[in-house]
């Protein structure tokens, strides 16, 4: 395994009386896929949050390259390269295509504290990107809520294609989607991973994660149970060790 | 529609079959054609057209209606619903109401009224009044951003509140402004169209301009479409929706002030039917009540089509008692019409 990215050491985080992590340890290794799977309520999207800002974890060490960080929000876990793909994709329906992708780093010009949209570039330039990544979104001037489920999840994940400096975390990135979506939206993870970004992707999808990914994390009632590299496993081991029918490979 | 029928089967599995549909790309002869269909442009030409509708009919009706002097009558009366219905389109689009809008205008020229008594020259009264709204919605805005209070419970204890300060410091009663230069923008204009009118036209080309060309703006609908997604996008929230509150408070002042030029005197009674009219407005603007969707030109033309109904009416000899009832008509139509249009 190459230096780890991120490294998540004995993170804990309690929600009154529901412990979410009970203490999660995990590694994401630079520059490869790294998976996270787990049953509902394992602690998977909590734990995806404590590492992209959204919430702070009551105790433990998260280490982004070597050093301790301490997300506040997720500006911090931006400010650190890492960009995120929620499970609910976070777009505003009523905006374009490109307001969406440009959100809180709009490009502007102006003097001073006096600045205004180039609200022409913003637009072109996200047209060109949307081409670029070869995604299926008909305009970029377009409302959100106009677009299919698979458009929309496009759309999230070029915005964080677009503005990761190292790392992307995707949370379930094809709940959504049907089979030739899911394929499209898997080459652009891929492409991402080849143009050097280390990926954090959470599935239920125990096919995708072998298709997918080199190491896969298993979360069970808030901890990380196990960590394999998935070659070493098969889908019905996974699936195993997610229930808890078995305990190690 | 042949396409469709080509694939029965495919259409009947897939009840998203229009989004489904638009996931192709389409022809130009598709495109105009989604585009007249489109419910954005009905919703953003109901207000103009039902203006040129009721200007048409009123005009055949009493063709004094469309004299120079009556239109520009007309549209001084409609600064001040113009100048609320501004500030209300920024509560509306951050998926809010302000109720507190017409008792912020009484409050206002409360202390504007303090301020000429106390000898202040007229500018400062005006800033007096402006500072007022602004402190009002701040104040509203502080409480449903941090307080996580719905804005329609924090805004109708605000409504009582500031409706009872400035009752208490004016003891009820109004006081006099006999002053030619705050009268000067209700009386003057240019070629007959009032400086107030004006005023009030100027500041919709700024808040324009802040909504659609500046950060800010963009902050601001996208806090009012889905605050969630906001947060997540690391948006202040809190900060944006005091802004908003803040900006909404502000035309409250500036109703004020014009208010107070247009009669002469403060007005410490609270006129409900200000914020009545505003909220009218802005809902036959085309805002979406539900957030994140607005045109700053749709309020206006909104309380313009409300006043000209107004005065339409009285012209007709219609009593005044019915305009509440056909105001409150068309605002339901006018929603009823955007029902759904999320």
């Amino acid at each position: 395994m190459s230096a780890a990215k991120v490294e998540v050491r004995d993170v804990r985080k309690t929600f009154g009386s529901v412990e979410a992590l009970r203490g999660a340890s995990l590694s994401i290794a630079q520059g490869e896929i790294t998976a996270i799977v787990g049953d509902n309520g394992a602690g998977k999207s909590t734990l995806v949050k404590c590492i992209t800002g959204l919430i702070p974890p009551d105790t433990g060490d998260i280490l982004v390259d070597g050093s301790p960080v301490h997300f506040s929000s997720p500006k911090d876990a931006r400010d650190h390269g890492i960009e995120t793909v929620y499970q609910d994709l976070a777009l505003c329906d009523q905006l374009s295509v490109w307001q969406n992708l440009y959100l809180d780093r709009e490009l502007t010009r102006g003097f001073g504290p006096v600045q205004f949209l180039r609200r022409r570039q913003m637009r072109s330039e996200a047209h060109r990107l949307v081409s670029d990544l070869a995604v299926n979104v008909p305009h970029v001037g377009r409302p959100v809520r106009r677009l299919s489920g698979g458009q929309r999840q496009a759309v999230a994940i070029a915005r964080g294609v677009m503005w990761a400096r190292g790392m992307i975390v995707l949370d379930e990135p094809t709940a959504a989607l049907g089979l030739r979506e899911t394929a499209q939206v898997e080459g652009l993870i891929r492409r991402v991973v080849d143009a050097g970004q280390t990926v954090l992707v959470v599935s239920h999808n125990f096919e995708q994660v072998k298709r997918l990914s080199s190491q896969v994390w298993v979360m069970r009632a808030g901890a990380v149970v196990t960590g394999v590299r998935t070659a070493d496993v098969t889908g019905e081991e996974l699936v195993g060790l997610v229930t808890g029918a078995i305990t190690a490979v | 529609m042949s396409g469709t029928l080509t694939r029965p089967a495919e259409t009947a599995a897939t009840p998203s079959g229009p989004s489904a549909a638009q996931a192709r790309p389409a022809s130009r002869g598709q495109a105009l054609r989604r585009h007249l269909g489109n419910e954005d442009l009905w919703t953003r030409a109901t207000a103009p057209v039902a203006l040129v509708v009721l200007v048409i009919v009123f005009s055949i009706l009493n063709p004094r209606f469309l004299s120079w002097a009556s239109l520009t009558s007309m549209l001084a009366d409609s600064t001040i619903p113009i100048v609320l219905a501004l500030g209300a389109t920024f509560a509306v689009t951050l998926a809010g109401i302000d109720l507190s809008l017409a008792s912020t205008v009484a409050l206002g020229s409360v202390t504007m009224g303090l301020a000429y008594d106390a000898g202040l020259p007229m500018w400062v009264c005006a800033f007096v009044a402006l500072f007022t709204g602004l402190v009002v919605g701040a104040f509203n805005g502080a409480i449903i951003g941090w307080g996580r209070i719905p804005d329609f419970i924090v805004t109708l204890g605000t409504m009582s509140l500031v409706m009872g300060v400035g009752l208490i410091t004016s003891q009820g009663k109004p006081v006099q402004m006999p002053d030619a230069s705050l009268s000067f923008v209700s009386v003057h204009g240019i070629g007959g169209i009032r400086y107030n009118f004006l005023i009030a036209i100027a500041l919709g080309v700024l808040l324009h301009v802040v909504l659609f060309h500046t950060r800010f703006g963009m902050h601001l609908l996208a806090v009012g479409d889905n605050t969630d997604a906001s947060k997540a996008m690391a948006l202040r929230v809190s900060r944006v929706k005091l802004a908003g509150y803040v900006i909404c408070g502000g035309m409250g002042g500036v109703g004020a002030i014009l208010l107070t030029s247009y009669i002469g005197s403060s007005q410490p009674a609270t006129n409900t039917d200000y914020l009545l009219r505003a909220i009218a407005a802005v809902v036959l603007g085309g805002v979406s009540l539900f957030g994140g969707r607005a045109t700053m030109v749709g309020p206006i033309i909104g309380a313009i089509l409300l006043t000209f109904l107004q005065s339409g009416l009285t012209l007709l000899g219609v009593s005044a008692f019915y305009s509440p009832l056909l105001i409150g008509i068309v605002v339901i139509a006018a929603a009823l019409l955007m029902r759904g249009r999320k």
